[in-house]
């Protein structure tokens, strides 16, 4: 509900900074702003019809017949969008699973070591990851990648684009190990950072926990500190951490929109900037309509995974 | 609290702490956080007096060294223009710092008039206050950021009010759910019925006593709002040419990266010394002024 109005909210607010006739003024021979208008009419952009008319022609396509609009040089948004979130959301998909499972993996393993040398260690190296701007850590990613290939003399990871251009010859397994070798690199930024965070707050909720009364009992029934940490008290203290993945879903989408660009994928990020800069209300709103689903799909996610750990919530 | 307690009855009057005094050596002592401090206070510095170890100006072309290494002449080589790298630096730390200060003063400050005056006085205001940050939250806020400083061309005032704008609403939440378990505190009652006007009680009496959480929210603020700027500029929609930030350089640095690094090496890890002491400046505060929750969230 909140999402929908939250998406026309968007409408409205490209529609008040984008200019689509500026994509026309620089055109030879140069054109009245009645013929631009004109021309933009066909898409439903015509700045001389009142915004409430273009945003309800503009919904009632979306709901009726799917339509998501054109663009202001004509290219229908419905083309551009498949492929590129199928792009985008495997990244989106990939960096919120592994960081999660990363995370709260450190977060178990230096809790029950706390204050050893590995804690300590993972510790430093998460609050340096937590503070790293993420075109900071795609860059030096980057450039670790390209010295690597350079001292094995072969390209063993590849650092730009979602497959290599023109594609790869031999069947599917060959196309199949192409893109997973594309999806490194992106997929590690957005882990690796994304998993800081939850690495931080699993280390304190687990070590709340450890200490607790129910631990030690499951203790005095005989069962290891390995064993009643992993029975007992993982079980209580990953419930937050559940609850709350569907609140960074807006924030994994931020940092896939700069992983892409810096990796040079032709996913939502790159659409995203583009539509900004050839002022396409519509394409714009299709992006705020894709962070919507993703974050609508976390927090599905968060509850089915908050539902699976905590025995009070009963699914009906 | 056994340490007033004890100094009350053994200690000599004279060598009791006042409380500022003994946030203030906690603080001190909190390794982390000294670090942070001073980290902070090189960056001030290197701001503000930086442009005194190049004789170059930053927006000086030299056309005699267009993507040079780093040498005697330029000290942190030069990028692809003829630019001094070091001088961009100086102006393009001053430019986050400024952002990234202003942004989060503007931020804090709205968020615990919102988040207190909402828990204090309820009803209707209150609905209202948390509907509007539910609905701030959802519009995708990076997506209209871009929006807004892509039309205003650059301009890193608008750029300001509008990272403030949308960076306020989760900081508002924090201070809204402190408020709420201090509304039916006794001394609040009592103030109450002291006759004493509502507005008041929230600036006498709830807010100071949330002052803990507000200077942790403004050193996080400073990082989220430096992050967002950069993250912007690179994308190109922020700070734009011929005006500099350390996201425009890093923009031109990730271009060549293999080949030139040290156009993308000096202005990240400016802007890392920055996120850092900043987050340490946090965790030591917020050990320094509540030493008890530090030990049962963090330890």
């Amino acid at each position: 509900m909140m999402i929908l109005i939250a998406i026309n909210a968007t409408y409205f607010f490209a529609t008040l900074f984008l200019d689509p006739r500026s994509n026309y003024r620089d055109l030879r021979p140069t054109r009245s702003d009645e013929e631009i208008g004109d021309a933009l009419a066909l898409y439903g952009l015509d700045p001389r019809m009142p915004a409430v008319d273009r945003w309800w022609s503009w919904l009632s396509d979306v709901i009726l017949r799917f339509d998501w609009g054109h663009s202001p040089t004509g290219v229908p948004v419905g083309s551009e969008i498949p492929h590129r979130a199928l792009l985008s959301g495997q990244l989106i998909l990939a960096g919120v699973v592994l960081s999660v499972i990363l995370g709260v993996a450190l977060g178990v393993y230096t809790a029950s070591r706390q204050y050893g040398i590995a804690d300590r260690v993972l510790q430093t190296l998460s609050v340096l990851l937590y503070n790293m701007p993420v075109v900071v850590s795609a860059l030096g990613l980057i450039l670790l990648a390209v010295w690597f290939n350079q001292k094995l003399g072969q390209t063993v990871l590849s650092v730009a684009g979602a497959g290599t251009p023109g594609g790869v010859a031999g069947g599917f397994w060959p196309v199949l190990l192409d893109r997973a070798n594309h999806l490194v690199l992106p997929t590690i930024n957005l882990t690796l950072l994304g998993s800081a965070g939850w690495h931080l707050t699993q280390r304190s909720l687990l070590l709340d926990n450890i200490n607790a009364d129910y631990v030690r009992t499951a203790r005095a029934t005989g069962l290891t500190r390995t064993q009643a940490i992993r029975r007992h008290a993982l079980r209580s203290s990953t419930i937050p951490t559940a609850t709350s993945i569907a609140f960074t879903i807006p924030a994994v989408f931020t940092g896939a929109v700069i992983t892409e660009s810096v990796f040079g994928w032709e996913g939502m990020g790159r659409y995203f900037i583009q539509t900004i800069i050839r002022n396409d209300v519509h394409g714009v709103v299709a992006v705020a309509a894709f962070g919507a689903a993703a974050t609508a799909a976390g927090a599905i996610f968060a509850d089915i995974a908050t539902a699976i750990l905590d025995p009070r919530v009963r699914v009906n | 609290m056994a340490e007033t307690r004890v100094s009350k009855y053994i200690e000599p009057p004279h060598l009791r702490l006042s409380r500022n005094r003994l946030y203030r050596r906690r603080f001190a002592r909190n390794r982390g956080a000294m670090i942070g401090l001073m980290l902070l206070g090189f960056l001030v510095i290197y701001a503000t007096l930086g442009g005194l170890l190049t004789p170059w100006h930053w927006s000086d072309q030299d056309f005699l060294a267009l993507t040079e290494r780093p040498s005697g002449r330029h000290l942190m080589g030069t990028n692809q223009g003829g630019g001094d790298v070091l001088a961009q630096t100086v102006v393009g730390l001053r430019r986050s710092l400024m952002i990234g200060l202003s942004v989060s003063c503007m931020t804090t400050l709205i968020s615990a008039m919102v988040g207190a005056f909402a828990a204090y006085f309820g009803g209707w205001i209150e609905r209202l206050a948390l509907a509007l940050i539910h609905f701030l939250l959802i519009v995708p806020s990076f997506l209209v950021l871009a929006l807004v400083s892509n039309r205003v061309g650059g301009d890193w005032l608008v750029l300001v009010f509008a990272l403030a704008l949308f960076g306020w609403m989760i900081a508002a939440r924090g201070v809204w759910s402190m408020s709420t378990s201090l509304r039916e505190r006794d001394y609040i009652l009592a103030a109450e019925f002291m006759g004493v006007p509502k507005w008041r009680i929230v600036l006498r009496h709830i807010l100071p006593h949330l002052s803990s959480l507000l200077v942790v929210n403004f050193s996080l603020g400073v990082t989220a709002a430096v992050l967002a700027e950069t993250s912007l500029s690179f994308l190109g929609f922020g700070v734009k040419p011929p005006d500099v930030s350390l996201g425009s350089m890093l923009a031109d640095g990730a271009g060549v990266i293999s080949s030139a690094s040290w156009l993308f090496a000096f202005p990240a890890a400016f802007l890392l010394l920055f996120t850092m002491s900043m987050t340490l400046i946090a965790d030591g505060v917020r050990d320094a002024l509540d030493p008890v929750s530090a030990e049962a969230s963090r330890r």
